[in-house]
């Protein structure tokens, strides 16, 4: 077990006024037999108020409306967690068997699948770990070839991604080898200031695996949100509306 | 087939253009788009109506509140236990690569249970006088409006055949949709979404409006705040919604949990919805229940969730899924006709009867690589209907969408849509390819 | 029920102001139709009264445009496409039976096109916009919400009454009556009037020598009527 403090914040500037602007965040980590909060807050600038409900993945959502102009809208949330990856989740969902948006593979990646299936053999924990293995033989490393909008194809016929691209691919292959696999969005003790892997289900509970790094999941990893993939785990979604034509992020994250 | 008194018949037939000009009047009318050009059109109508015996009629009845009330219990057990899969009455598969079911309406228990609230169920009559199910449409089945002001109408221009002829007034819809929206309120007004007036049902749209006493709203109109939905009024204001009676499909409902680029969908609806403080008609991911892979299993369902035989038959459907099923598709495929599951509109339909030796083969092949992906169906002898061509009557084939309306109780509406086709070859009954519309009588005795 | 949307608010003031238009044009070239029993020269007033150019050969092709014309913006036909437009996403405002009034209206017009007797064919006309008006009184129960289309109505009379020169004792009636609709309008919603037009609006219509002098200014004190205000800081 391994008590995690934990600081995020994202700061979303605008060029212009916007108003009448929705928002949905993930970013309050869910509790579950892993993971306890110990504390947790989260601030919102401007002040609005917001409501707090828990999506069919079991992720906690924070809704809120500002209708008046603003520039900017910053959150900031930072709480301590125990992890204990000794103990096991079991929230099962069978659609996380199944291809997603971002995890349909092509026929390339299907092409690829059936080349390597045949050493794809032992338990499940062994065919994840035999996956992940080949796919990082087979993928590199790299920023700024890839978005949060590509898809695992794309990023499979680029050969080169991060995190996420790592995890759509390896969820692709899984959820080809028959087994379920979900995305995680959360906090790890890594590069980057947000990190994402897979779980995948063992039979009976999930398993995290860490396709970047190609390494298992230990208590080191903070669960943010959880879906079939990113498009379930944006930390922030929102509509607005003015005459902005650009937007900035600034991410920070701390773990200690 | 019914028989009607001649005399009160033949003048209902004979007022056809007063009934039409009353149509105009009225506006009843559909849009759409020819070449990137909107268009307004009225609906032709076809003064002779379809007449449903009241026999004939209560079994039917039975018969869809029968189905109906099967597929709520399915799309409750979808969204929360499965025991449906779990008993291996409908393969897991089938639900999950539907493109109607919905990840994120997992949990969610809509007030009353109630998932299907407007269901509108086709049905199609054999020459034999057997009524079959040809699909259910449980997301935003459209049409009551048109039988319902025609009806009044033809009541103006022909009162004589309603007269002696002991038809069931239909147009309580206005108080049953009424109803039904009020069971499935939360809290507040009732509301009508439409896409807005460039939508081919906005007549229906604004009519339904009216008779039900709902504001008509567009997107831009309404916002979540507080998990609660509001109309912005015009003095700004806001009105506080209790049930929202859409009339766009879920991909767009939310641009927060569907589709992130959705121009006219309401942020943060779904997290209203989820929190019990709005009502949705119809339920988002019904699609699950109205797929055509799912539709093989319907009989199933009410077998499997009301104990009870089904009432209404299935058109005779085969799964290639099943290796039963799949050697009589094999041994039959000329004279089946084949449907991909992932299609609609009546796109991806193929007669057997119209493939050559060698499409026969290579579609013999994609069925055998994709079971999953089709169902086969064997062609069902429809009962053909007269239709005024010219001032003649000559038959055509047309189909009935019936609604079924789920609130306090499932009730079916005395009356239905039947569209029909005007071109003699065609199956096709879809008012944006032609098709007309008829009144659809039932009779009380 | 109550709720109306600002977009909604609007659509019914410029259907009170088109439909309005609409009236007021077709009477105005029926008095026209009228006075060229004598002179056919009367219609070149009409086209000055609004500040447009002669671009026609004769009255009987001016009369075609300006009555049924639907790309001319100045014609009946052109307002009356506009109502309709702004009535169609109102019916279950204002009712199926005040919409179909239009629906008739249409109708009446385009067969109107190929009678010999236009002015005789154009008459129904006339009953239909009483009957619209009748039912839009009947239909709307809301007050508030009815006033706003009031204000559409009464706003173009005295706009049009204004343009085509029409008596001061009519012009100043239809100022009352547009003064009592505007009274009515609650604090905090649009078309609250905006005091200083206002006020330019009243000094033009003292007297009918100031009337006449100062039409212009008044149509253009109409046009602002209800701008917002400086926001105060």
């Amino acid at each position: 077990m391994k008590r995690i403090n934990f600081y995020y914040s994202t700061k979303l500037t605008f060029d212009d006024y916007v108003h009448n602007h929705s928002f949905a965040l993930r970013v309050i980590p869910p509790e579950n037999p892993t993971q306890k909060l110990l504390s947790c807050s989260l601030n919102i600038d401007p002040y609005v108020s917001t409501q707090q409900t828990s999506d069919a993945f079991g992720n906690n959502v924070t809704a809120g409306y500002i209708k008046g102009d603003h520039r900017f809208l910053d959150f900031e949330i930072k709480g301590i967690a125990n992890v204990d990856n000794t103990q096991y989740r079991t929230d099962f969902m069978p659609c996380y068997l199944y291809q997603s948006q971002y995890t349909a593979p092509d026929d390339d990646l299907k092409a690829f699948y059936s080349e390597i299936r045949g050493g794809c053999t032992g338990t499940v924990t062994e065919r994840a770990a035999y996956l992940c293995d080949v796919l990082s033989d087979k993928i590199e490393y790299g920023k700024g070839f890839t978005d949060t909008s590509t898809t695992a194809a794309q990023a499979f016929a680029l050969r080169k991604g991060v995190c996420q691209d790592f995890s759509h691919i390896l969820i692709s292959l899984l959820r080809m080898d028959g087994i379920a696999a979900r995305y995680i969005a959360g906090l790890a003790f890594c590069d980057g200031e947000t990190h994402s892997w897979v779980e995948y289900w063992t039979g009976d509970h999930w398993e995290g695996i860490d396709p970047a790094n190609n390494c298992s999941i230990n208590d080191d990893y903070l669960v943010i949100s959880q879906g079939r993939d990113f498009r379930d785990c944006a930390v922030d979604r929102g509509v607005m509306f003015g005459k902005y034509t650009n937007q900035m992020q600034l991410v920070r994250s701390v773990l200690s | 087939m019914v028989q009607l008194k001649q005399g009160q018949f033949m003048q209902a037939v004979g007022n056809a253009n007063e009934i039409n000009e009353l149509l105009r009047r009225y506006g009843v009318k559909f849009g759409i788009y020819k070449n990137g050009v909107f268009n307004e059109q009225f609906f032709p109508f076809d003064p002779i109506p379809r007449v449903i015996s009241a026999e004939d009629f209560a079994s039917i009845e039975k018969g869809l509140v029968q189905r109906v009330n099967a597929l709520n219990e399915f799309l409750f057990d979808i969204y929360h236990e499965k025991n449906i899969v779990r008993d291996n009455i409908v393969p897991e598969d089938f639900i999950y690569i539907s493109k109607g079911y919905l990840a994120e309406c997992e949990g969610i228990t809509p007030k009353n249970k109630i998932y299907s609230h407007i269901s509108g169920i086709d049905l199609v009559q054999a020459k034999d006088g057997e009524w079959y199910i040809l699909e259910d449409n449980l997301r935003i089945p459209s049409g009551a409006s048109y039988p319902l002001i025609a009806r009044e109408l033809t009541r103006i221009a022909a009162p004589q055949a309603f007269e002696e002829n002991n038809v069931v007034d239909n147009r309580g819809y206005a108080e049953l949709l009424k109803e039904t929206m009020e069971n499935a309120n939360c809290g507040g007004v009732r509301a009508i979404l439409t896409p807005g007036r460039y939508n081919a049902a906005y007549f229906e749209h604004s009519y339904l409006a009216e008779l039900t006493g709902s504001v008509l709203v567009q997107n831009d109109e309404l916002f979540v705040e507080d998990n609660v939905l509001y109309h912005r009024t015009y003095s700004g204001g806001k009105t506080r919604i209790g049930v929202l009676y859409r009339r766009i499909a879920d991909e767009y409902l939310d641009p927060l949990t569907f589709l992130p680029g959705s121009l006219i969908g309401i942020p943060n609806l779904m997290e209203a919805y989820r929190s019990g403080n709005v009502g949705i008609i119809n339920a988002p991911g019904n699609g699950v229940a109205d797929d055509k892979g799912i539709y093989y299993f319907v009989p199933k369902m009410i077998k499997y969730y009301l104990g009870e035989e089904p009432i209404l038959k299935n058109a005779p459907t085969y799964l290639p899924f099943y290796d039963e099923d799949m050697k009589y598709v094999m041994d039959n495929l000329e004279s089946l006709v084949i449907k991909d599951v992932a299609e609609a509109g009546g796109y991806g339909v193929v007669f057997g009867s119209d493939l050559t030796k060698e499409k026969l083969e290579e579609f013999r092949k994609t069925i055998i690589a994709e079971p999953r992906r089709f169902i086969a169906q064997e062609v069902i002898d429809f009962l053909d209907l007269p239709i005024l061509d010219n001032g003649e009557k000559v038959m055509r084939k047309a189909d009935l969408r019936a609604f079924v309306l789920s609130g306090e109780q499932t009730k079916v509406w005395a009356s239905g849509l039947t569209r029909f086709s005007r071109n003699p070859d065609s199956f096709v009954v879809n008012s944006s390819q032609g098709g007309g519309f008829k009144d659809t009588w039932v009779l009380s005795r | 029920m109550g709720t109306i949307s600002l977009e909604h608010s609007d659509r019914l003031y410029w259907l009170g102001r088109y439909t309005e238009r609409f009236f007021t044009t077709l009477k105005a070239l029926g008095d026209l139709y009228d006075k060229m029993i004598e002179s056919k020269q009367w219609y070149k007033q009409y086209l000055e009264n609004f500040g447009l150019a002669d671009t026609y050969a004769d009255s009987k092709l001016f009369m075609r445009s300006f009555i049924f014309d639907k790309s001319n913006p100045n014609s009946a036909s052109f307002s009356l496409e506009r109502a309709y437009d702004n009535g169609i996403v109102l019916r279950e405002e204002i009712s199926t039976v005040s919409l179909s009034y239009l629906q008739m209206a249409k109708d009446t017009l385009f067969k109107a096109e190929q009678s010999n007797n236009i002015r005789m064919s154009l008459l129904p006309l006339e009953d239909m916009l009483y009957s619209f008006w009748g039912s839009i009184n009947e239909h709307i129960f809301d007050d508030e919400i009815r006033n706003i289309i009031y204000i559409g109505k009464t706003l173009e009379r005295l706009d049009m009454y204004v343009r085509l020169k029409y008596p001061y004792d009519s012009v100043k009636k239809e100022f009352v009556r547009l003064r009592k609709n505007l009274d009515r309008v609650p604090q905090g919603t649009p078309y609250r009037y905006n005091a200083k037009y206002m006020s330019v609006l009243t000094e033009m219509l003292v007297s009918e020598s100031d009337y006449e002098q100062n039409s212009v200014m008044a149509t253009e004190a109409l046009e602002h009527l209800f701008e917002r205000s400086e926001v105060l800081v």
